[in-house]
C-alpha cells in the first residue's frame, strides 16, 4: 500500500496550514459565501422562533403548568420585594424627624402648657415645639383609637398635656441630652425620644431585605429545574431529530437553538405573568392599606412595581428560561459527544 | 480519502471492538466492508464518523487527522461525508422532501437552493412524485432510497452505508447497491458495510474483511 505509505510520511513531513487549505479546495462543493451564511443563520433563528412558540402552543396544558409555576416562583419575590420597597418608603416618611415628647405633669393646667410650648420655642436647641393639649389629646385618641367611650365612664381626662420638641440638632449624640435636659423641668413629668420603634423598624427591614434575597435564590433555583425539567421533555421528544441532525453535522448550536427559543417564549411569557400576579394582589392590598394609613394621618399610598423593575423582572425571567433550557441541552449534547 | 493506521477501539468494559487495523481507501474507490455481526464493521463506520474516537492508532479522512479534530469541528467533517442507515433513521414528523432537505438546511443553504438539489436527488433515487407523503406510508426499499438521497443530497465527498440492505429482498438490494455504483461512477468515495456476501460477491468492487475486530482481508 504505497499510497498509504505516502500519506503517512507526508503527515509527518508538511505543517498543518497546507493540509487546511487543501481540505478548503475540497470541500468546494457545499461552500457558502459568508453572506450566505449570515442570512441562514439568521432565517434559522427566526423559523426556529416560530416554530418554538408554536410548538408549545400546540402544547396548552403542559405549557400552562409550566407557566404557572415559573410565574408563582417568580411573583413571591417579586412581591416580597416590592412590599419591602414599600415598608422602607414609609419608614424613609418617618425617621426624618426624630422628636422629643414631653409628658406633662397633670398639675399643669392649659395657660401654663402653652406658656411653656412659647418658652421651649426661644431655646437655641429647639427648633419647633408643637402643644397636644389634653382635651385635644382626648379629641384624637377619640377618633383614631376606637375607644373614645372610654371617656365617658371616667371623671376627669387622664391624659397629660404633651409637647412635642423638633430638636435643633438631629445627631444621635445630642438628642439624648435635650431629653436629660428638658427631664429636668418642672413641669415635665417624662421626656421620651419617638426613636425606638424607628430604629426597630429599620433593623427589621434589613432582617426583612436579607430574607427576601435568601428567597429569592431558592425560587431562581426553583425556576431553573422547572425549565431545565420542561425542556428536558422536549428533547427527549426530539431525541430522533437531534441525533440525525448531529450526524449531518449539525452544530451544537444548531441543536440547541429551538430549545433556547423554548426557554426564551417561557421567560417572557413568565415574566408576564408573574407580574400581572404582584400588580393583581397589590390592587388586592392597596383598599386595606389606605385605611390603615388613613388611621395613621399618613398620606403613604402603595405603589407596585416601577417601569424598570418591571424590565428587570422581565429580565430576570427570559434569563432564567434561558439558562435552564441552556443546562437541559448541554447535558444531552454531552451526553452524544464521541467518546 | 480514508486511511486507518493501526487502529484499535477499546470500549471502557475492556472488549476490544477493533485491533490493530490499517487499511486505506483511495479517492473515488468503491469498497465492501464484510464481516460477521460484532466484527467491528459499525465501530470503524463509527470511527470515520467521528461517533467515536479511537483508542489507539490514527484515522485519516482526506488527509485530515480526525485525531487534531476538536468537539466542535466534528459537525464540518460529518458534511463532507453522506450516511445510509440499515434502519434508513427517517423522521416520520415531516415529508419525504423535508427528511432529504434537512442536512441542506443544516448546512445553510438557500431555502430554493435546497429545494432544488433536494429535488435533483430525490430524482436520481427515483422518488420524485413522493416527495409530499410522510415516509411512514413508503415500502422498505423506497424508505433506504430516501435514506440514500438524504446522503448524497449535499454531494458529500465520501458515502458510508451500514447494512444498507439489511431489510430488502435480493432484487431491491441489487437495485440499492446500482444506485451506490452510480454515486461512485461520479466520483465519491463509497464504503458500504454489509454481510451479503452473495450479493458482493457478484460486485466487482474490493472487499475489506473484519474478523473479530481484527482485518484479515483488505482486498487488495
Amino acid at each position: 500500500m504505497d499510497n498509504n505509505q505516502r500519506q503517512k510520511g507526508a503527515v509527518r513531513v508538511e505543517p498543518h496550514p497546507k493540509r487546511q487549505a487543501k481540505l478548503h479546495r475540497g470541500a468546494e462543493q457545499f461552500r457558502l459565501n459568508i453572506s450566505d451564511q449570515g442570512r441562514s443563520y439568521l432565517r434559522h433563528h427566526q423559523e426556529v422562533a416560530r416554530f418554538s412558540f408554536f410548538s408549545l402552543l400546540s402544547s396548552p396544558l403542559t405549557t400552562f403548568m409550566t407557566l404557572a409555576v415559573l410565574a408563582i416562583s417568580l411573583a413571591l419575590p417579586g412581591a416580597l420585594y416590592t412590599g419591602l420597597m414599600n415598608l422602607q418608603q414609609l419608614s424613609q416618611g418617618l425617621d426624618s424627624d426624630p422628636r422629643v415628647a414631653l409628658y406633662l405633669d397633670l398639675s399643669v393646667n392649659e395657660t401654663a402648657a402653652e406658656q411653656l410650648s412659647r418658652e421651649l420655642l426661644l431655646r437655641d436647641d429647639v427648633a419647633a415645639t408643637e402643644l397636644i393639649t389634653a382635651e385635644q389629646g382626648r379629641i384624637e385618641f377619640k377618633a383614631q383609637s376606637g375607644f373614645g367611650e372610654v371617656f365617658d365612664f371616667l371623671d376627669q381626662n387622664p391624659l397629660p398635656a404633651v409637647i412635642m420638641v423638633i430638636p435643633r440638632d438631629l445627631s444621635v449624640v445630642s438628642i439624648p441630652l435635650l431629653q436629660s435636659r428638658l427631664q429636668e423641668l418642672p413641669q415635665v413629668d417624662e421626656a421620651i425620644v419617638d426613636m425606638e420603634w424607628v430604629q426597630r423598624l429599620a433593623a427589621f427591614i434589613v432582617l426583612a431585605e436579607r430574607a427576601v434575597w435568601v428567597l429569592a435564590a431558592l425560587f431562581v433555583m426553583a425556576v431553573l429545574l422547572v425549565v431545565g425539567n420542561t425542556i428536558r421533555l422536549a428533547i427527549e421528544s426530539r431525541r430522533d431529530e437531534i441525533i440525525i441532525a448531529k450526524l449531518v453535522g449539525a452544530t451544537d448550536a444548531y441543536v440547541r437553538r429551538p430549545f433556547l427559543y423554548d426557554g426564551i417564549w417561557f421567560g417572557i411569557a413568565g415574566g408576564i405573568l408573574a407580574w400581572l400576579l404582584i400588580q393583581i394582589s397589590l390592587l388586592l392590598l392597596s383598599n386595606p392599606v389606605q385605611k390603615l394609613m388613613q388611621l395613621y394621618n399618613s398620606q403613604f399610598e402603595l405603589s407596585g412595581l416601577g417601569f424598570i423593575e418591571s424590565i428587570v423582572l422581565l429580565l430576570i425571567s427570559i434569563l432564567l428560561g434561558l439558562l435552564g433550557a441552556w443546562l437541559a441541552v448541554g447535558r444531552h449534547l454531552r451526553q452524544i459527544q464521541p467518546r | 480519502m480514508i486511511s486507518f493506521d493501526n487502529v484499535t477501539k477499546r470500549y471502557p468494559n475492556g472488549y476490544d471492538a477493533l485491533s490493530q487495523v490499517d487499511f486505506s481507501l483511495g479517492q473515488g474507490e468503491m469498497a465492501f466492508l464484510t464481516g460477521h455481526s460484532g466484527a467491528g464493521k459499525s465501530t470503524l463506520l463509527k470511527l470515520i464518523m467521528l461517533m467515536e474516537r479511537p483508542s489507539n492508532g490514527r484515522v485519516l479522512v482526506g488527509d485530515q487527522d480526525l485525531a487534531t479534530l476538536a468537539n466542535n469541528q466534528i459537525p464540518y467533517h460529518r458534511r463532507r461525508i453522506g450516511v445510509v442507515f440499515q434502519n434508513h433513521q427517517l423522521l416520520f414528523d415531516r415529508s419525504v422532501f423535508e427528511n432529504i432537505a434537512l442536512p441542506l438546511r443544516i448546512c445553510g443553504f438557500d431555502p430554493t437552493d435546497a429545494a432544488r438539489r433536494a429535488r435533483a436527488a430525490l430524482d436520481k433515487v427515483g422518488l420524485l412524485s413522493k416527495e409530499k407523503l410522510n415516509p411512514v406510508v413508503l415500502s422498505g426499499g423506497e424508505q433506504q432510497r430516501v435514506g440514500i438521497a438524504r446522503a448524497i443530497v449535499h454531494k458529500p465527498q465520501l458515502l458510508l452505508a451500514d447494512e444498507p440492505t439489511g431489510n430488502l429482498d435480493p432484487k431491491l438490494s441489487e437495485e440499492i447497491m446500482r444506485l451506490f455504483q452510480q454515486f461512485n461512477q461520479v466520483g465519491t468515495t463509497v464504503l458500504i458495510a454489509s454481510h451479503d456476501l452473495g450479493l458482493i460477491a457478484r460486485m466487482p468492487h474490493r472487499v475489506i474483511t473484519l474478523q473479530r475486530g481484527r482485518l484479515i482481508s483488505d482486498g487488495q
